[in-house]
């Protein structure tokens, strides 16, 4: 997978989770310290938290042994110091391929109604870890299905032990599905939530953001931008909360409006892809703004460079490509949301907007140690 | 927070105005409005809503409490001499509420969903949230629309209270 986080911070509230078996020693609960205004998030019953656990997928998330050929891990594509993003406009699997979309931020993920760029079927961590580890569509981390790798890290004393506190009642802990459980269980503990934003927020530390941050707030939540509209909430994201029915929202926002039977290029059609519905073409999810500012470049394809380019693309209702093979007028795009309709914007505006996006940077979160490698200790 | 999702798509796709023709978001207003079929127009300002009747009340935003405090809007409105209360029947019935912002956004109330002793309204105007003023997208003014299953109508950066009665 490709998404994690954990915060800490001016906490206010502490939820207690997790627990273990009664016939063995309990395990450390798992406290979320979380600013006021941030929820625990949903945590599935067959997977609670634990420290021992996120502990584990810390490890395994780092150990570049979770790919075939032992060249990629995990971080490979979720660098911390990105957000857990990875810079690049698609990402590169271990042996070279390249995926059609480009690597999602894990911050926050656990908040997150599905997982992937545009799949409403996929919306469990445990389950979307199985695509990069065993995925052959490109393949990403290429490991074998039989978990031949599974021994590797059986024979590791460290490991050992980080299996045996994690899963304290399993005789034969070693297995792919826990190695997916810890995974996911250190992906949910990526919270973001010390930012700028949050100070001033949360805190109401007036001073932490700039007045040019407050304008450009305002115009994110003000008509005819309304970016709150798909970005809304906490997260900043109209497809991250805590109902129990998370919202599943998808969006044509006019990247592409090819001619002939497609108007996305064929390797990235959207929900498409899954649903194989024509009106379905081009939705994708509109992911998290939190940390935007490093998760450069943007869109699902990473076709956009920068903060200012993707603003210019919403300002003009959508993209045209004038010439080449992704030749079209994105503004026409037949499955386009209603929402992108364009807006005028003056510079001094978009400064003003980029510098509130800007304020959602956590430098805590990408310098949490434990968030960090631990192989590097 | 809780914003005005849905509706806001709604507006939307009511008008479709040219990129060209879009304005740009304009400053929040720091007065009140309230025009229309009214006795006494009003221009409140922030010392103003300090100076009426208080109240409050506790939403859920984001799954947590926050306390609103404001001026019930049929406060507002009988301050402006708009016949609430006791006289609210007849074709006073038919009178609606709209709501502005001063980005444009507008939703409607019927007069009678705002009075307090026909419909135990508990719709307010806010101008704190927790304690605290409210941030410049919100305020200095908006709507709390309590009982509403989605914060549609609880219209931020609110500017503006015009009464409209029907007239046959």
């Amino acid at each position: 997978m490709r998404r994690i986080a954990l915060s800490l911070s001016a906490g206010i509230w502490i939820a207690v989770v997790a627990v273990a078996s009664a016939a063995h020693p309990p395990q450390a609960p798992y406290a979320w310290t979380l600013p006021r205004g941030f929820p625990a998030p949903p945590v599935p019953a067959d997977n609670p938290m634990s420290e021992a656990k996120v502990e584990l997928g810390r490890y395994l998330f780092y150990d570049t042994r979770l790919s075939g050929n032992g060249t990629q891990s995990c971080a490979s594509c979720h660098v911390q110091a990105l957000a857990f993003a990875d810079g690049r406009a698609q990402g590169i699997g271990s042996t070279g391929q390249v995926h059609p979309r480009g690597s999602m931020s894990l911050v926050n993920v656990a908040y997150a109604g599905t997982l992937n760029w545009a799949n409403p079927t996929m919306k469990r961590l445990e389950d979307q870890a199985l695509v990069p580890m065993y995925g052959d569509h490109p393949i990403e981390l290429g490991l074998d299905r039989s978990d031949n790798w599974l021994r590797a890290v059986e024979a590791d004393p460290t490991y050992r032990r980080l299996f045996r506190d994690a899963f304290p009642a399993e005789e034969q802990a070693f297995t792919s599905a826990n190695v997916t459980k810890a995974l996911a269980t250190f992906e949910r503990s990526i919270v973001s939530a010390r930012s700028s934003y949050d100070r001033y927020h949360f805190d109401r530390e007036d001073a932490a953001v700039s007045d040019a941050a407050k304008r450009g707030e305002v115009l994110f939540h003000s008509r005819p931008l309304s970016c709150f509209t798909c970005h809304g909430g906490v997260h900043f994201s109209s497809a991250m909360g805590i109902s129990a029915v998370m919202r599943m929202e998808f969006h044509n926002t006019g990247l592409y409006n090819l001619t002939g039977l497609l108007s996305y290029p064929a390797t990235n059609t959207g929900v498409h892809d899954v649903t194989h519905n024509p009106a379905d073409v081009g939705k994708f999810k509109a992911p998290t703004l939190r940390n935007i500012a490093l998760t450069a470049p943007y869109m699902h394809d990473g076709s956009v460079a920068t903060l200012e380019d993707a603003i210019d693309h919403y300002a003009a209702g959508g993209r045209t490509i004038a010439s080449g093979a992704l030749q079209g007028v994105g503004h026409d795009n037949p499955n386009k949301s209603p929402v992108i309709r364009g807006f005028a914007i003056t510079a001094a505006q978009k400064a003003d907007l980029v510098e509130f996006l800007r304020t959602l940077t956590d430098q805590a979160l990408i310098q949490d140690p434990r968030f960090g490698n631990p192989w590097r200790r | 927070m809780i914003f005005p999702v849905a509706a806001l798509t709604i507006l939307l796709l009511g008008s479709d105005q040219s990129a060209a023709q879009a304005p740009v978001a304009q400053a929040p207003a720091t007065t009140l409005k309230v025009t229309g079929d009214v006795a006494t127009p009003l221009t409140l300002t922030e010392a103003d809503m300090k100076s009426l009747p208080r109240t409050k009340v506790e939403i859920k935003e984001e799954g947590r409490g926050v306390i609103y405090e404001g001026v019930s809007v049929g406060e507002i409105l009988k301050k402006a001499g708009v016949p609430v209360g006791a006289g609210m029947r007849g074709n006073v019935l038919a009178s609606y509420v709209i709501a502005s912002a001063s980005d444009g956004y507008q939703v409607v109330f019927s007069l009678g969903e705002l009075d307090q002793a026909l419909s135990n309204s508990d719709i307010i105007v806010a101008d704190t949230a927790d304690g605290k003023p409210l941030f410049a997208y919100q305020g200095p003014f908006r709507l709390v629309t309590p009982k509403d299953s989605r914060a549609a109508r609880s219209v931020r950066m609110l500017d503006h209270l015009e009464v409209v009665r029907l007239r046959k």
